[in-house]
């Protein structure tokens, strides 16, 4: 397995303020890979902060415990890998995971296909109650 | 993010400082709401210290463009960082905000 250089991990209540948060967890992320590439950092935030939000915005709890939540962020020497998890959310309607960007003036719609323009690869998963989203982006450019 | 706005001769100026995101988006849209229902509807919305714009703030900006428009104006964006370029290109929505290199050019030839 390709070594962990550096990693952030957070797991809190799914409120808009979370997302602040996830910006200093990336922000602390940089600063201990400081070899990322400004674009890779980038797109990369971008990606990160668009999943994060969506969990924020749209995940429903499954019972009556609120939705927590989790982000996991780890770089290797080759590859960014964020996990960002809906913990204790329903399972959600059927995904498009590559939707159409829409056009005009729609002023909604834009965040996954926005991660799909900016990472690598997107996966979705659930498992035990949770919700996860897996992006990554590899390789790194120079 | 810090927003703030001030009334220029022909138009007003709003400063958006810090990150566009779901949290400060609803904010702008207040803002900009406030600046039309005052009496002014040509807005350019000054982004040199904005480092980060998502989809929400993206949205928010839309809905602004189209407050401005009904009543009879226009909003433009000005000084736009690397990160915000980047998500007005990969939506194609540079076609539809204008950008000018400055605030002050934002209207300076009408």
């Amino acid at each position: 397995m390709t070594e962990v250089l550096a990693r952030r991990t957070l797991r809190q209540a799914a409120l808009p303020e979370a997302i602040e948060a996830v910006h200093t967890e990336l922000d602390g992320l940089w600063d201990d890979a400081s070899f990322v590439p400004d674009m890779d950092r980038m797109t990369f935030a971008t990606a990160v902060i668009e999943a994060a939000s969506n969990v924020v915005q749209h995940a429903v709890p499954e019972s009556r415990d609120p939705v927590e939540l989790g982000v996991d962020i780890s770089v290797t020497p080759i590859r960014l890998e964020a996990r960002v998890s809906a913990f204790g959310a329903a399972r959600p309607d059927p995904i498009d995971t590559d939707p159409a960007m829409p056009d005009g003036e729609a002023e909604s719609g834009r965040g996954l296909a926005l991660i799909r323009a900016l990472v690598t690869t997107v996966t979705f998963k659930r498992q035990d109650g949770t919700n996860t989203w897996i992006l990554s982006r590899s390789p790194l450019h120079d | 993010m810090d927003l703030s706005y001030e009334v220029k001769d022909s138009y007003a100026e709003i400063t958006a400082a810090g990150r566009l995101n779901m949290v400060s988006a609803p904010k702008l849209r207040e803002m900009v709401a406030d600046v039309v229902a005052a009496g002014t509807s040509r807005i350019v919305i000054n982004l040199e210290e904005t480092a980060f714009m998502d989809s929400s703030g993206l949205g928010a900006l839309i809905g602004c463009l189209k407050a401005a428009r009904q009543a009879g104006g226009d909003l433009r964006i000005a000084a736009v960082q690397p990160q915000v370029q980047m998500v007005l290109g990969l939506t194609s929505m540079d076609k539809v905000l204008t950008s000018y290199p400055s605030a002050a050019e934002a209207f300076g030839d009408d």
